[in-house]
């Protein structure tokens, strides 16, 4: 079973195929978020690479985000056309649960920060546990600053990795030595991580329906929140 | 080898509507979807971008579907799918593009990318095939207002633009300001239909001066207006305003027609739909012996039967285009 993996919830663009021996060929590029020129040229090419047919392709998996919305839509839609066009089921998975699984066998907290811009970040806190990572609380937003406070207040050795992480780590390290901040090497999500979480999930027939899909905004749009504050008022 | 005809896909999601349509290279429309955002935003009187961009994605495999279905077709037998690239908003064209640049590439078909103003020249060649030219078409939008002289397929001539707010954006601020409700350009004209259009002597803004228009001012004088007079039946304020704006249109259309040599008047966009400019043209038409070509309602508004036939001819004259383009909200008309 060959599974697609698709991620453009971040600056990257990044796609993947791989089967139950892993990923097979992978294509990523962090430049200048050309989501829509180079998503669909980048799966021919990988696809190329590994000497897979299109149609071989039994799961297209995509990363739902949270992410930049304009990028991640770039994504969700190609991914939805793609299993339209194929007949074939889709995953969806979180970009922070692809962030932390690069750094799963920390025995530290584990804290994946995304950029959401206008000052505030997406996260999540996980924990290792035998056979994988355990999520300790809900996918959410904030400010750099409200996520330093809730780290402080559990006294607890974390590692943050993700570009959100690099961006605020000024905000977000302290001198108490509990908070080390990721590199560079772990700041995006990976294509070739989606791949592999999801291809167990695709023998156990843990998919939905392309027109199911549904991306992980976490946040209204601007007008909604207006509104809900004029109504409010 | 099938004897059925080559058929385009077409997809649309410049704006607020979420569309897809099929269509032979003869120009038969064999299925037209569109699925209307217009509840999503009637409570924020206009369009919201990210609203839109959501929406998209919601909506537009279920729409693809639907105009394969109704097209009689599985996808795999088109001959290319064709999409508007711009101009729009850039959230909601990404959805379409990406969307479309998929089907082509899984179906191994060309990706054709469609001017979304090209796609509105294209809507009356699919109802008139023998459309006459050169024609002088008025494209009259929510986002835009052009004249242009289309002298053949591909063969532009910008004439005139707007310098100021678009004829479908002075409809919704107008409706807004009278309390009509959204969309405006439908609120106003079966107002309009109660009122006096002799009412109120509104100000024509640059009619009598060359291709170009202004509707800014116009709608300053309403509100002035209405400010200082607010007995005033809404019905005539509104049968007033639309009289002015057809006035200025109709005017400037005839003169073109007649100063180019143009041998028809062609409505496009979603204004084309107000049914004062309509009358109105068919009767300029009328008495200077041109041809007057009135696309249905459902083909001045936003829809993908225009963007694949647009498409069609694209395909012909400059062959798919390349699966790294992008989008461009500010595409602009190619003119000679
Ligand atoms: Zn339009």
């Amino acid at each position: 079973m060959i599974v697609l993996g698709i991620d453009t919830a971040t600056q990257q663009v990044g796609c993947a195929l791989g089967g139950v021996e892993g990923p097979l060929a992978s294509f990523h590029s962090a430049r200048g978020r050309r989501h829509a020129e180079t998503l669909v040229p980048a799966i021919d090419f990988t696809c190329r690479t590994a000497r897979v047919d299109l149609s071989e392709v039994s799961v297209v998996a995509v990363d739902v985000g949270p992410g930049l919305f304009t990028g991640l839509r770039v994504g969700i839609a190609t991914a939805k056309s793609l299993a339209q066009a194929l007949r074939v089921p889709v995953i969806g998975m979180s970009s922070l649960d692809l962030l932390a699984h690069q750094v799963r066998h920390s025995p530290r907290l584990i804290v994946p920060v995304i950029d959401a811009r206008r000052g505030e970040v997406f996260s999540a806190l996980y924990r290792h546990v035998p056979g994988g990572l355990q999520r300790l609380t809900d996918y959410r937003v904030g400010t750099a600053g409200e996520l330093a406070n809730d780290l402080l207040a559990r006294r607890e050795e974390a590692l943050l990795v993700g570009d959100g992480a690099l961006r605020y780590s000024a905000v977000l390290a302290d001198d108490s030595g509990f908070i080390e901040i990721g590199g560079v090497g772990a700041q995006w999500p990976s294509a070739c991580d989606l791949v592999e979480l999801a291809h167990p999930r695709a023998l156990r027939e843990e998919f939905v329906q392309s027109s199911e899909l549904e991306p992980m905004y976490l946040r209204k749009a601007d007008a909604e929140m207006n509104w809900a504050k004029r109504e409010k008022a | 080898m099938s004897a059925e005809p080559a058929r385009l896909l077409g997809i649309e999601t410049s704006c607020d509507e979420t569309a897809a349509a099929v269509v032979t290279e003869s120009g038969e429309v064999l299925s037209s979807v569109v699925s209307s955002q217009i509840d999503l935003h009637a409570r924020f009187g206009g369009v919201v971008p990210e609203i839109a961009s959501r929406a998209h994605v919601e909506l537009l495999t279920p729409v693809v579907a639907e105009a394969l279905l109704q097209a009689g077709m599985a996808g795999p037998e088109v001959a290319g799918v064709a999409v508007t690239v711009g101009p729009g908003l850039i959230g909601s064209l990404l959805v379409g593009v990406s969307h479309a640049k998929a089907l082509a590439l899984v179906w191994g078909v060309p990706f054709i990318g469609v001017n979304h103003l090209e796609g509105h020249l294209y809507a009356a060649l699919l109802e008139e095939p023998d459309l006459e030219l050169p024609a002088v078409v008025l494209l009259v939008s929510g986002g835009h207002t052009l004249l242009i002289l289309m002298e053949g397929h591909g063969r532009y001539r910008l004439l005139g633009q707007t310098i100021d707010d678009a004829a479908g954006e002075a409809f919704d601020k107008v409706a807004r300001f009278l309390g009509l409700g959204y969309p405006g350009g439908p609120a106003i004209d079966s107002a309009a239909m109660e009122g006096d259009a002799s009412a109120i002597p509104f100000p024509r803004g640059l009619k009598d001066q060359g291709y170009d228009f202004s509707f800014s001012g116009l709608k300053t004088s309403v509100i002035n207006y209405v400010t200082k007079n607010p007995e005033v039946e809404t019905v005539d304020v509104a049968a007033s305003f639309q009289e002015a704006v057809v006035d200025v249109l109709v005017t400037k259309s005839r003169r073109a027609a007649r100063e180019t040599g143009a041998r028809a008047i062609c409505l496009a966009g979603g204004v084309a739909a107000n049914s004062l400019l309509r009358e109105r043209t068919l009767d300029a038409c009328i008495a200077d012996g041109l041809s007057a070509y009135l696309p249905s309602r459902s083909m001045c508004t936003d829809n993908a039967a225009m963007i694949a036939a647009a498409g069609w001819w694209r395909l012909r004259s400059d062959g798919a285009t390349p699966l790294d383009a992008g989008a461009d909200p500010n595409l602009r008309l190619t003119l000679i």
